[in-house]
């Protein structure tokens, strides 16, 4: 049986999943922003030329992003930035926010990721 | 350096390897004499660990596809190969994070132990039980086939198979092994198995890293190497010794080579630089003679341009790699030089002239990786299997390292790798990471190759952990949910058991039966079966367990719209047309907004969902 609150008579909600669902919102918005800033810099800063996809069907997204010929890049701009072996646009795009990435999920696992108990195996109360 | 033939005590090194595989199947078997069979075959008892379930997740989602055709892109297409898996930076934690607590939590509150089987019990509908264990099925199979391949090519190329026959006997091999280990042992051999194998794959990439830069300069010469290669094209035909690089000598302007049918009068090859119409600049054309009449050999085109030096001021000539020139050329459409700057940045240049990696794409892949990964049952099954929440969040951590350390650092090997192994073709790049591991570090020295085996050993143990827990997803799907929980609920703890190890093993000849013939870049049979179980899996779940609005016949909506707007869109390839990228976007984005949007329309149609169910999986009890 549900466990109702005194005040509005309303079953109380699951604390695990209001838990888990305010986590998976930070989880999912942490992956939209990263896809933002990855295409974003990726695209706009690594690519020398910004055609449109001739394999698409039906007009292409490259079209409508609008003509980007501007941000096409020279191959002689090529920087590879501290030596690593890394082209910039690879380096600012993917590596930098990957080191991010890996700070930000070990502070979400240990300080915002709550603990939960998950409650009984009812497989195992069956099996005793 | 002789990178011809593997070194012996590489191949005594990967065999000592195979048998402590087979030594933890024997340990983890014992475990199924104690507990509820079922429940401990097909998920380890519900009690994986930190480091265990870490590993097991991790091993699954690293299939050969991560170390056999991610490398393989790499290798050919070059540092775009970084956007293309960008995502990664991010999977561990939605992968395992979003969904992980909540759907263990669920899978509790029934007793469920397959992913079906929790889709069955939250929305009590046999229905939705049986069409998602039958998509299982259908997309499972597919990628055990590329799976097996890649085991196949990595034993053909390990014990120096000839290639006549090489590729069966490498498969029967892989297949022997990968079987009898996941049938006798069940999930505990396989997540025992993959915590060695991830140790291994980490390993084998930590110290291949270094070993491979440092054979083209260091770090700091990397990029200088590429951008001093000629521009090149490896023609490839069908049969087989016929492979030629063409290499561009330094500021000749040409577009492309083309062979194409000559007139039947001619007797022997030509070469000839001829103007295309639309194209900028002259194309190489080969002429060739009527093959019935006059072959043409690939060595043949080599003395013919060597002995021309109009010609050889233009072009130099390569033999492609394990190639001896002697086969046959045929007509073929125009294939363009590659310049050594589409190696380096983006978008990466096709040798059909296509771009391979344009925006849309570019958005899909970030979805593809990082979303999907939340839709795999293959991966879900372990998220109902760990311990206590603990456990869910130290392993996130440990996979966002262990992630870290693989896939950017293989971008850097295969780059270099391009350099020590040049001129493979397209459809052999598969071979890329084997070839580079066994018989490049392996020639290196005694204590190489050592090493060597280590690195062949982890893409070996990447497709094995994903086949084990592919089969063992299988076997589950047709013994538990169709044939317990439909055909025969009575059914007794012995029959289930051997039923389990009849279908584990009968699923596994029959993939090797399939996988007998060999299929071009494995990676895309990898991101079609992904795009399938998401499309299927992903919104039925996620909204099942984090909206009570959800109802049954939305669940079996966005299900079913999910997998019909994969299916439609992949439908041209099976005949040899392009894939639907509507709008330039890969068919998942489409599937994941249909099914999201099937799911909720429907639901909001038919709700209210049962109170009782509200109750049970929602309200505190």
């Amino acid at each position: 049986m549900a466990e109702y609150s005194e005040v509005s008579k309303q079953p109380r909600d699951d604390p695990l999943y209001l838990n888990a669902w305010r986590e998976a919102k930070l989880i999912l918005s942490i992956w939209f922003t990263c896809l933002i800033y990855t295409v974003g810099v990726c695209y706009l800063y690594g690519y020398l030329s910004h055609e449109p996809d001739p394999a698409a069907t039906g007009p292409s997204v490259g079209v409508l992003a609008g003509p980007l010929d501007a941000f096409n890049r020279a191959p002689e701009s090529l920087q590879v930035p501290f030596g690593i072996g890394m082209p910039d646009w690879v380096f600012y795009g993917v590596g930098l926010p990957w080191l991010i990435c890996i700070i930000v999920t070990w502070w979400f696992c240990l300080f915002y990721f709550v603990e939960d108990d998950l409650g009984p195996d009812l497989r195992k109360e069956e099996t005793r | 350096m002789n990178i011809t033939e593997t070194n012996p005590v590489t191949i005594v090194t990967f065999l000592i390897y195979i048998l402590g595989v087979f030594v933890l199947a024997g340990i983890s078997h014992r475990f199924l004499r104690t507990g509820g069979f079922m429940g401990e075959y097909f998920l380890g008892g519900r009690g994986l660990r930190s480091w265990s379930l870490a590993f097991a997740f991790a091993a699954t989602a690293t299939s050969g596809g991560s170390f056999i055709g991610y490398p393989a892109l790499i290798y050919t297409y070059g540092w775009v190969l970084a956007f293309w898996i960008a995502s990664y930076m991010i999977y561990p934690l939605c992968a395992m994070g979003v969904l992980g607590k909540r759907l263990n939590q669920v899978a509790r509150k029934t007793g469920a132990i397959t992913i079906p089987d929790v889709l069955r019990d939250r929305f009590e509908s046999p229905a939705l039980g049986l069409f998602t264990t039958s998509t299982i099925l259908l997309f499972t199979t597919c990628n055990l086939v590329a799976q097996f391949k890649a085991g196949a090519i990595i034993v053909e190329e390990t014990f120096n198979l000839p290639e006549s026959w090489g590729y069966s006997v490498g498969l029967v091999i892989f297949a022997t092994v990968v079987i009898i280990y996941t049938a006798y042992g069940g999930f505990r051999a396989v997540v025992w198995t993959d915590v060695l194998q991830g140790v291994v794959m980490g390993i084998g990439v930590i110290i291949l890293l270094p070993v491979i830069v440092n054979q083209v300069g260091g770090f700091g010469m990397l990029v200088q190497r590429l951008q001093e290669r000629p521009p090149q094209v490896v023609t490839s035909l069908p049969g087989e010794n016929n492979d030629l690089a063409y290499l561009l000598n330094p500021d000749v302007e040409l577009e492309g080579v083309v062979y194409r049918a000559g007139p039947s009068s001619l007797v022997a090859p030509r070469v000839e630089v001829a103007s295309v119409a639309g194209m900028d600049r002259p194309v190489l054309e080969v002429l060739l003679p009527p093959a019935e009449t006059v072959p043409t050999r690939a060595v043949q085109i080599i003395d013919l341009i060597e002995s021309d030096s109009r010609l050889s001021s233009l072009v130099s000539l390569k033999l492609a790699y394990e190639n001896d020139g002697s086969g046959q050329l045929q007509p073929q459409a125009l294939m363009r030089f590659i310049h050594p700057e589409a190696y380096l940045f983006g978008p990466g240049r096709r040798s059909d002239g296509l771009p391979f990696h344009p925006l849309g794409l570019a958005v899909s892949y970030f979805l593809m990786w990082a979303i999907t990964a939340m839709g795999q049952p293959g991966m879900m099954v372990r998220l109902i299997a760990f311990r206590d929440s603990r456990t869910l969040k130290r392993a996130i951590i440990i996979v966002t390292f262990y992630f870290s350390l693989i896939y950017i650092p293989l971008v850097f090997i295969f780059t270099a790798g391009s350099l020590l192994l040049p001129y493979i073709p397209a459809e052999s790049a598969d071979k890329a990471m084997v070839l580079l591991a066994a018989r490049v570090v392996g020639s290196m020295g005694f204590g190489y190759a050592i090493l060597a085996a280590v690195f062949v050993a982890a893409p070996f143990a990447a497709v094995m952990s994903t086949v084990d827990s592919f089969l063992l997803m299988i076997s589950s799907s047709i013994v538990r949910d169709i044939y317990q929980r439909t055909m025969n609920p009575n059914v007794r703890e012995k029959t289930i058991r051997w039923a389990s190890y009849v279908t584990t093993t009968v699923v596994g000849i029959l993939v090797t039966v399939m996988a007998s013939r060999t299929i071009d870049f494995l990676q895309y049979i990898v991101v079609f079966t992904s795009s399938g179980f998401a499309c299927t899996f992903l919104a039925p779940t996620f909204l099942g367990i984090y909206w009570k609005g959800m109802t049954k016949e939305g669940a079996i909506s966005s299900a079913a719209g999910g997998l019909g707007v994969i299916l439609l869109f992949f439908l041209p390839t099976l005949w040899d047309a392009g894939r639907v990228n509507l709008m330039g976007f890969h068919p998942v984005l489409w599937g994941l907004i249909a099914s999201f949007g099937l799911g909720i329309i429907v639901s909001r149609l038919t709700g209210p969902a049962p109170r009782e169910i509200i109750d049970r999986y929602f309200h505190e009890s």
